[in-house]
C-alpha cells in the first residue's frame, strides 16, 4: 500500500508540467460533396464542444456563424470566394485557418 | 549475519552503502541551484523583463517594452504546434488605461484575431506566442494593444529584431515561404 502510494505521488508529480496552459487547435478539411469539415479541441487532448466557429470573408463580413457540435466538429458547405475560419475559444484563444490552408 | 553473507554482490553494496546514497541524493538540488535562481531572477524582473529586451516602442498614445523571456528556440505543445513566451511592460501611466494586448506573427485581421493574450500584471505581462506553421518573409510580430475607452493600437516588429532565435528557427525548420 505504501508502494502505491509513492508511485501515486510521483505520478501525480510528473503529470504537474502538463497542468500548464493549453492552446486551442483546429483543423479543417475538404469533405464530400463540397463541404467542409472542421474539428476543434485543445492541446491538452480534451474537446470543444459548444465552442464558436465563424466563417468570416476577406470583407469582414460573417458568412457563417456556427458552434461545434458535442463531437467537436462542424461540417459547412464551402463558401465561394476567399475566406477564413475562426475558431474561437475566447479572448486569445482562437485559431484562424485560411481557406487556402484547408486540407 | 547469515543474510549477509548469502547476499548477492549487488544487495550487499546497497546495505552497505544506501544511507550514504540518499545524502548523495540530497546533494542533487545543489546542482540546480544555479539554474533555479537564474529563473528566480528572470521570473522576480531583477534580471530586466527578459533574457533579450527591445527599445521602448510607441504604440498609439502608450509605450511599451517587449523581451524575449528566453532565448530558447520555440517549444512544442502537442497540436497546437510550438510556441515561444514574450514579455511585455508597458509604460507606468498607461497600465490603468489598458484592457487588454495580444501577441501574432503577421498583421491579424481582427481584433478577434489578435493572437495569444498577454497574462498578469501590465507592468510585466507575459504571453505565449503561438508560432504559425510557415512564415512569409514580409511577416512580423504584431502587438494588439485595446484600450479600456474601446480604442485599438498596433505596433509590429520585424522577426528578425523581435526574435532572431525564432528566425532562425524557421530557417532551420525549411518553413519561410
Amino acid at each position: 500500500m505504501k508502494q502505491h502510494n509513492i508511485l501515486l505521488a510521483l505520478g501525480l508529480l510528473s503529470c504537474a508540467p502538463f497542468a500548464l496552459a493549453h492552446n486551442p487547435v483546429c483543423r479543417c478539411t475538404n469533405a464530400a460533396g463540397g463541404t467542409i469539415r472542421c474539428v476543434g479541441g485543445f492541446s491538452d487532448g480534451s474537446g470543444a464542444p459548444g465552442v464558436k466557429l465563424d466563417v468570416i470573408g476577406y470583407d469582414e463580413k460573417v458568412l457563417l456563424k456556427g458552434k461545434l457540435g458535442a463531437d467537436s466538429s462542424l461540417s459547412f458547405k464551402k463558401p465561394k470566394g476567399e475566406f477564413y475560419i475562426l475558431f474561437d475559444a475566447g479572448p486569445g484563444h482562437v485559431v484562424e485557418i485560411d481557406h487556402a490552408a484547408v486540407e | 549475519m547469515n543474510a549477509w553473507i548469502d547476499a548477492s554482490p549487488w544487495r550487499r553494496a546497497w546495505l552497505r552503502w544506501r544511507f550514504h546514497l540518499c545524502l548523495l541524493i540530497l546533494l542533487v538540488p545543489v546542482c540546480f541551484f544555479s539554474a533555479s535562481m537564474h529563473e528566480q531572477r528572470l521570473d522576480s524582473g531583477q534580471q530586466g523583463i527578459g533574457m533579450r529586451e527591445l527599445p521602448v516602442k510607441a504604440i498609439g498614445p502608450w509605450s511599451v517594452r517587449l523581451a524575449e523571456k528566453t532565448l530558447m528556440a520555440p517549444t512544442a505543445d502537442g497540436a497546437a504546434g510550438h510556441v515561444k513566451p514574450f514579455v511585455a511592460a508597458f509604460c507606468q501611466d498607461c497600465v490603468p488605461q489598458i484592457r487588454a494586448a495580444y501577441l501574432r506573427i503577421g498583421k491579424p485581421r481582427n481584433l478577434r484575431a489578435a493572437g495569444a493574450l498577454f497574462y498578469g500584471s501590465l507592468y510585466r505581462t507575459e504571453a505565449y506566442l503561438v508560432v504559425p506553421p510557415t512564415l512569409k518573409q514580409a511577416d512580423q510580430i504584431w502587438l494588439t494593444v485595446e484600450g479600456w475607452d474601446g480604442s485599438v493600437h498596433q505596433t509590429s516588429w520585424p522577426l528578425a529584431e523581435a526574435s532572431p532565435v525564432l528566425l532562425d528557427w524557421f530557417k532551420q525548420q525549411g518553413k519561410i515561404e
